[in-house]
């Protein structure tokens, strides 16, 4: 007990510095008092007594200094002796050591990798001033089958509101634009948003040069001004500090630049509202609002998003009580806005925090990652906890002739946690060069919708993370062998070097720690293959159109007014149309899974109508179905002649089912304004298209054809390859129009691409995961056997020496690990049962019980399992019975 | 080496030249004391040293504070705060078993050493 007790009170006087100072300080009062006291008895009067203590006992500062250097000294000193003994020992069984820093750097570089990611998502904070108080504006209106977070307050309803609200210290109105830039003959299209004067205010943010929009430039017809993005400073103007003195045109038109905002601010990113313009990925260019008095007064549906920043102290239920209060009063105060269709004036009202809107959706996804790497980074503690329990039962001889010499227990347990403490630290330096690799790779594996995932890097507080993860691991790790050798019997093991934890060779713990980790890996595989799954059944969804167009956007300028761009688009179509290998070209109003959507109400002919019935409404030329192989079911595509925009109409199955259950479609009518003033003829029903997304099941559909529906988006089937028919698309519209800019090109298997990235993303994560963890805890289970085989060498020498066959030693080591699979694999099935439950939102087609990927999980443990113990039990099927007897 | 320290022949001369103690000899000096004394405070260690060496080992009291730690923390005395005869608060050290076995062993060494440097010592002169 000595040494534990020497062992502890060296940590306490590094933990508990002070009590110590004060004992120190106590034991040299007292000191001197006793000296003083015989002093005094030797007759000197109490002062002089004094004066000869201090006199006798020298420097007392000095005496304190020299405890505490002797306190510190031998703590150092034995540090240092146990890593140079450490390194040492871990020289020399290099296996032992890569595989336990390898194993600790999987685990640490995967932790770090994704905590890194999780640090740039959701915990760094936004460049918005406190993001927590920022909120979003809706208006749902319950007539519109949409999601709510669709449409802001109109104008009307938000200037009132802001005029009434008392829970926001700022609001502003803002609209997504994009602009055509000509730089160097080429133009680009940017990223924009026409904002209003509360916009910079209500984020709290100010630019980093020049300054943001005030009074005037806000009115309409004022000079136009522009503020820039950090990063357009650099790429356009090259950083130059005269920017402010410069123009740049945007459309056409001139803009005085008069701020740059600092790096970062990009506000609004692609990720930062829930339904904004595709097309944007984030904002470049700010410049004001200016709207007039007429549309200021507009109680239309707009194309503007409310954003406002809460009052301190203001939560977001009061926010919406109050909202809800002011937009049932406006419902009644004004009547429904002749152009939203014949949508009653039902305006609700919707306060959503910002960061809910913005994070909100990738929290669960970054949750799950969160706890798949804390499984990997368990898995890993166990299997260097296991190795560790080997090595330490394998050098018991060691430990056992060192605890002879006279080797303090608190100093061998010093010495075992030095060991472990080594190891974590090559580990974390190893995990640490792993998640830099990790994140190179990140880039590619961007699924595009993940806010700030681009910004993931390892920052102070993510390096604190892989350090505290592996000083933790290696701790936990190295603690249990650490305890097993400190309790060591010392007359035990005299008695019997060949101490045996129990019959089949190795201790309870490390069965129970193989138990542990199997059981983890059985969660991460189902968890795995239950996503391999989904995505499987994502990816054959069947999308109605083919991979293969060609798809791309042209955006006209103000030289093209409405009447002039039907013709520019029956040009190019003919154009494309004539180039070789082209089987077809259309346009359309809005490609499918291009995240924009327009909704029409419609009535059908013979049927019993309900109010706001509504489908998806496409306007497309007339070749756009060959164009993108959507497969006619019944009548046929439009031709030439249909293309008079009051022509008839095509439906998708969905439609037909929903309108025509029971009769022909064909030659059925349907009207789309409400006074019925004009109805088209159903001519054909083609094939349901996967418009929103490839996991939202079709809506009714509703095509007309002409060339004449405004921004159109192209699309190009040819036999030739992509990148051919990409060159020759831009060759057209050079010679057509040279200043127009071909932007979004992409064939249709990217757009499918880009639609299944973010899972695509979330299931190779996992699964690289949960093959990590697979194979850690084979390395564990086969090490484990290993290790066993090794310490029963004499026992099975005995068992083959009273006839037992190499069949049965085999058997007899494949049975104990198929025991300990069972018990990981039964304990992982039923941890699964209850951990699929919060996989759910993550599954597509696929049940979380789902029987396949239990049943192949299992076998693959299994299987797995076996193969992992075979090496090691065929070599002790390999023993030499005479061999095994001689020794010991 | 010389004379500074073992060898002294005159007192006068070493009261002059306080002892030099080899690091190890204080230790070895404090086990022993405490061996035979029974559970001693600092103070009382020192007084004993001093009195022992008949005031030749003239070290400032405070000097022992270091060895003190490190018997300590080899776990060959254990300490705690007791009264005196005369009701001061003292720390008090006691000998342990641990330190008991170090006494025999050090004394042990230290014979052999002495007796090696008597005999080198001897021979130079």
């Amino acid at each position: 007990m000595a040494h534990w007790r020497s062992i502890t009170a060296r940590l306490r006087s590094l933990l508990a510095n002070k009590r110590v100072e004060e004992d120190l300080a106590r034991e040299v009062a007292s000191h001197l008092t006793l000296l003083a006291d015989d002093f005094e008895r030797r007759g000197m009067s109490r002062a002089e007594a004094r004066l000869a203590a201090r006199r006798a006992y020298g420097g007392v500062e000095q005496a304190k200094q020299a405890h505490r250097d002797e306190r510190s000294l031998l703590w150092i000193e034995q540090t240092m002796q146990d890593m140079r003994y450490g390194l040492r020992t871990l020289s020399k069984s290099p296996g032992f050591t890569i595989t336990v820093v390898l194993t600790l750097a999987l685990g640490i570089g995967a932790c770090t990798a994704i905590f890194s990611l999780v640090n740039a998502v959701l915990i760094r904070s936004l460049p918005y001033g406190d993001p927590e108080q920022l909120v979003y504006l809706f208006s749902p209106n319950p007539s519109l089958k949409i999601p709510a977070e669709v449409i802001c307050p109109s104008y009307g309803d938000f200037y009132d509101l802001k005029r009434e609200a008392k829970s926001y210290a700022d609001m502003s109105n803002f609209e997504q634009a994009q602009f055509s830039v000509t730089q160097q003959g080429t133009t680009l299209r940017i990223g924009g948003a026409r904002v209003d004067d509360d916009f910079f205010s209500t984020l709290q943010s100010m630019p980093e040069l020049g300054r943001i929009f005030a009074g005037e430039d806000n009115l309409p017809g004022h000079a136009k001004v522009a503020v820039i993005s950090h990063s357009l400073w650099v790429s356009m103007f090259g950083a130059r500090p005269d920017v402010l003195n410069r123009s740049m045109q945007l459309d056409g038109a001139n803009y005085q630049i008069v701020g740059v905002m600092p790096p970062r601010f990009e506000y609004p990113f692609k990720s930062d509202l829930p339904y904004g313009d595709s097309h944007t990925q984030s904002t470049q260019i700010w410049v004001p609002l200016a709207l007039d008095s007429k549309a200021r007064a507009s109680r239309g549906i707009g194309n503007n998003v409310s954003v406002a920043r809460l009052r301190s102290g203001v939560t977001i239920h009061q926010a919406q009580a109050e909202m809800t209060g002011i937009m049932a009063r406006l419902d009644k105060e004004y009547a429904a806005d002749p152009r939203d269709a014949g949508l009653p004036r039902e305006w609700g009202a919707l306060v959503e925090s910002f960061t809910g809107v913005s994070i909100g959706p990738v929290r669960p996804l970054m949750r799950l990652l969160l706890a798949a790497v804390g499984l990997v980074l368990l898995i890993a503690c166990g299997n260097v906890a296991n190795l560790l329990l080997a090595r330490a039962a394998e050098r018991a001889r060691e430990l056992g002739v060192r605890a002879a010499l006279g080797a303090g227990r608190g100093r061998m347990v010093r010495q075992l946690l030095t060991e472990s403490l080594l190891v974590g630290v090559g580990g974390c330096a190893v995990g640490i060069v792993l998640a830099v690799l990790f994140l190179r790779l990140l880039p590619k594996l961007d699924p595009g919708n993940i806010p700030r995932l681009n910004e993931a890097s390892l920052d102070a507080r993510v390096f604190l993370v892989a350090i505290g993860g592996s000083l933790l691991t290696s701790l936990l790790a190295g603690l249990m062998p650490a305890i097993g050798a400190s309790r060591m019997e010392l007359t035990e093991f005299l008695k019997s070097h060949a101490m045996r934890g129990s019959s089949a060779g190795h201790s309870r713990l490390q069965s129970a720690l193989i138990v542990a980790q199997t059981a983890m890996v059985v969660v991460l595989l189902a968890g795995a293959g239950l996503l391999i799954r989904s995505y499987i059944n994502v990816e054959s969804v069947d999308t109605g159109f083919t991979r293969s167009a060609v798809t791309f956007h042209v955006s006209l300028d103000q030289r093209y007014p409405a009447q002039k761009q039907g013709a520019f688009y029956k040009e190019l179509i003919t154009k494309l149309e004539a180039l070789p290998g082209v089987k077809a070209a259309g346009g359309v109003s809005n490609l499918p899974l291009s995240n924009s959507e327009s909704i029409g109400f419609l009535w059908v002919e013979g049927y019993p109508n309900k109010d706001f019935q509504q489908a998806e409404g496409r306007g497309v030329t007339p070749h756009y179905f060959e164009a993108m192989e959507i497969p006619l079911i019944a009548g046929r595509y439009f031709i030439e002649a249909d293309a008079t925009g009051n022509g008839p109409a095509i439906i998708n199955q969905k439609f037909a089912a929903t309108y025509f259950s029971n009769r022909n479609p064909i030659g059925g009518r349907i009207s789309t304004d409400e006074k019925h003033a004009h109805w088209s003829t159903v001519v054909g029903v083609v094939a349901d298209v996967r418009h929103m997304g490839l996991e939202e099941e079709p809506q009714p559909q509703m095509y007309n054809t002409s060339y004449d529906f405004g921004d159109e988006s192209v699309a190009v089937r040819s036999t030739l390859p992509a990148a051919t028919v990409e060159n020759e698309i831009r060759a057209i519209l050079k010679s057509i129009d040279p200043s127009l800019a071909v932007t979004d090109i992409h064939t249709m298997g990217d757009l499918v691409s880009i639609a299944t990235a973010r899972r695509r993303f979330q299931t190779s994560l996992l699964a690289v995961f949960a093959g990590i963890a697979l194979i850690m805890a084979l390395v564990g289970l086969s090490g484990l056997m290993r290790f066993s085989v090794n310490r029963r060498t004499r026992e099975v020498g005995i068992r083959m020496a009273l006839g037992a066959e190499r069949r049965d030693v085999l058997l007899l080591i494949l049975r104990n690990a198929l025991v300990l699979v069972v018990c990981g694999l039964s304990l992982g099935l039923a941890s699964t049962w209850i951990a699929t439950r919060l996989l759910k939102s993550f599954l597509f087609g696929v049940g979380q019980h789902d029987p396949f990927t239990i049943v192949t999980v299992s076998v693959l443990l299994l299987v797995c399992g076996l193969m992992a113990a075979f090496v090691p039990a065929r070599r002790a099927a390999s023993i030499d019975p005479m061999q095994a007897l001689r020794t010991e | 080496m010389t004379s500074k320290w073992f060898n002294c022949s005159l007192e006068c001369q070493v009261k002059k030249m306080p002892i030099q103690i080899l690091q190890g000899t204080l230790d070895l000096m404090i086990l022993r004391t405490l061996a035979t004394m029974g559970p001693q405070h600092a103070y009382g260690i020192a007084s004993r040293l001093q009195q022992v060496s008949e005031d030749a080992l003239n070290l400032n009291q405070g000097t022992i504070y270091p060895a003190l730690v490190r018997i300590e923390q080899h776990g060959w005395t254990r300490a705690s705060w007791c009264k005196t005869e005369n009701n001061r608060d003292a720390k008090y050290y006691t000998i342990t078993k641990a330190g008991l076995k170090a006494l025999s062993e050090e004394t042990e060494r230290w014979r052999q050493m002495a007796g090696v440097v008597e005999k080198l010592l001897a021979e130079e002169q």
